[in-house]
């Protein structure tokens, strides 16, 4: 399977050549154009079956949609475009383990990862990001989407992440809400409220703009429906 | 301390390295990731009555973030970044002052001050607000839009579009006008503009937020 990701970073879109046999997840809704051979099973997405409802239940807590697409090509193999609703980029990496990707960056992955809305605890409730992660492991290609566009930070120690920056970890990093600053005052007029801390070793993607943001600004301007 | 803009035009951030004891200061929830042991300090926006005027009249905060460096802490770290995605330019001030409009500021370093200034009933009309920003003073400072940054030298009278003005250096005076005569005016979509009058430079953005609104609501 090769993975070309094309017109980064505000139009990026993923282009993918797969052999027969080879098989992407993706959330339902990416898929942009396709093989005319291509097969497409719409299931609640479980590892290699039909998956189970309550994984389904799960994932739409988590910002992604109830049902997820696997893709398989026909004899000759194919091609498969995904691209995503909001303005920004693309990320693929090979994952070997665990990876955790915020609800609604998840895109796509190939078929040997298994999907899942992993439950954080309570502290995500607060961190400004979907109630649920999806999780992500095994090894395997995956796509992620952004708002804005995406930059990588090696945390060796401790690094911290506004609320609604954060696109995707890894599964070796742990993660914290607490207060911007030193104090409540700090978090609550300053602006930048709660945050996300990390720590430990380890890869964290971070997207350039916060969604939140621009619909706020632009929210006023709209009529009311 | 080193800054670097990247991601330019279209989803451009501050990307800012700090050494022990120095300190930016940001625009409020502009930050998007930092360093942890990185300090926060939450002031007032050029003191409490003048910060709640830029609240209410000017669009800006009424608080803003300093990020300081602990002295006895390592090489810090700070990304920050604008609600809207689009361009950021850098300004280097030097005992010198500017004219932002609401919004566009981002962040600054140095001996920089930031000041409201009355920009007048036309401006309002012309959706630039009531209060202008003025930056002044020594250092940089960094100021956002929507779209890409032009730069433009004007000498004499310039016209520009409501809500495509970002900021002008403090030789230029607005005032609002018509793009034409009334009938071009109001028929030919270009309406209310601002007219630049002197000598300095001002900086435009492509898009214009207002508009993709406009757009958007015929859908809604």
């Amino acid at each position: 399977m090769n993975i070309e990701l094309l017109h980064r970073p505000a139009n990026a879109v993923a282009k993918i050549t797969m052999s027969s046999g080879e098989k992407i997840i993706s959330e339902a809704g990416a898929m942009i154009a396709m093989s005319e051979d291509m097969s497409v099973v719409t299931s609640k997405y479980a590892k290699g079956g039909s998956g189970g409802f309550l994984k389904g239940i799960k994932r739409l807590f988590a910002g992604e949609n109830f049902f997820m697409n696997r893709f398989s090509p026909g004899p000759n193999g194919g091609e498969l475009y995904l691209g995503t609703s909001s303005m920004g980029d693309l990320m693929t990496r090979k994952i070997d383990g665990e990876f955790i990707v915020q609800g609604g960056s998840f895109v796509a992955c190939e078929d040997t990862i298994d999907v899942d809305a992993s439950w954080q605890g309570f502290k995500s409730l607060f961190s400004g990001e979907s109630t649920f992660w999806v999780k992500l492991s095994g090894t395997g290609q995956v796509i992620v989407n952004s708002f804005g566009a995406i930059y990588e930070v090696d945390v060796n120690d401790t690094y911290t992440v506004d609320t609604g920056h954060i696109v995707a970890f890894e599964e070796t990093l742990d993660f914290s809400v607490r207060k911007a600053g030193g104090s409540w005052i700090s978090a609550i007029f300053g602006g930048e409220g709660l945050v996300c801390e990390f720590n430990g070793k380890g890869k964290v993607y971070c997207q350039s703009h916060n969604q939140n943001n621009f619909g706020y600004s632009l929210a006023p301007m709209l009529k009311e429906v | 301390m080193k800054t670097e803009i990247k991601f330019k035009p279209g989803f451009a951030v501050v990307h800012v390295k700090l050494q022990p004891g120095e300190t930016i200061t940001a625009e409020s929830d502009a930050m998007a990731s930092m360093s942890s042991h990185l300090q926060i300090k939450t002031k007032f926006n050029g003191g409490f009555f003048r910060g709640l005027i830029k609240k209410f009249f000017g669009s800006e905060s009424l608080f803003i973030n300093d990020f300081t460096c602990p002295i006895n802490g390592k090489e810090a770290e700070l990304v920050l970044t604008q609600p809207t995605p689009g361009d950021i330019w850098e300004l280097e001030l030097n005992n010198s002052s500017f004219f932002l409009q609401p919004g566009a500021y981002i962040a600054h370093s140095g001996n920089v001050t930031l000041g409201v200034k009355w920009a007048g009933i036309g401006s309002w009309i012309n959706k630039e607000g009531l209060f202008k920003l003025e930056v002044k003073g020594t250092g940089k400072v960094f100021f956002g839009a929507y779209g890409c940054i032009i730069k433009r030298k004007v000498t004499g009278d310039f016209i520009v579009d409501s809500g495509h003005l970002v900021g002008y250096s403090k030789g230029i005076t607005m005032s609002m006008g018509l793009a034409g005569g009334i009938f071009s005016s109001f028929f030919g979509g270009e309406g209310i503009v601002s007219r630049l009058k002197g000598d300095g430079e001002i900086y435009l953005q492509t898009r214009n937020l207002s508009a993709l609104a406009t757009l958007t609501n015929k859908y809604l």
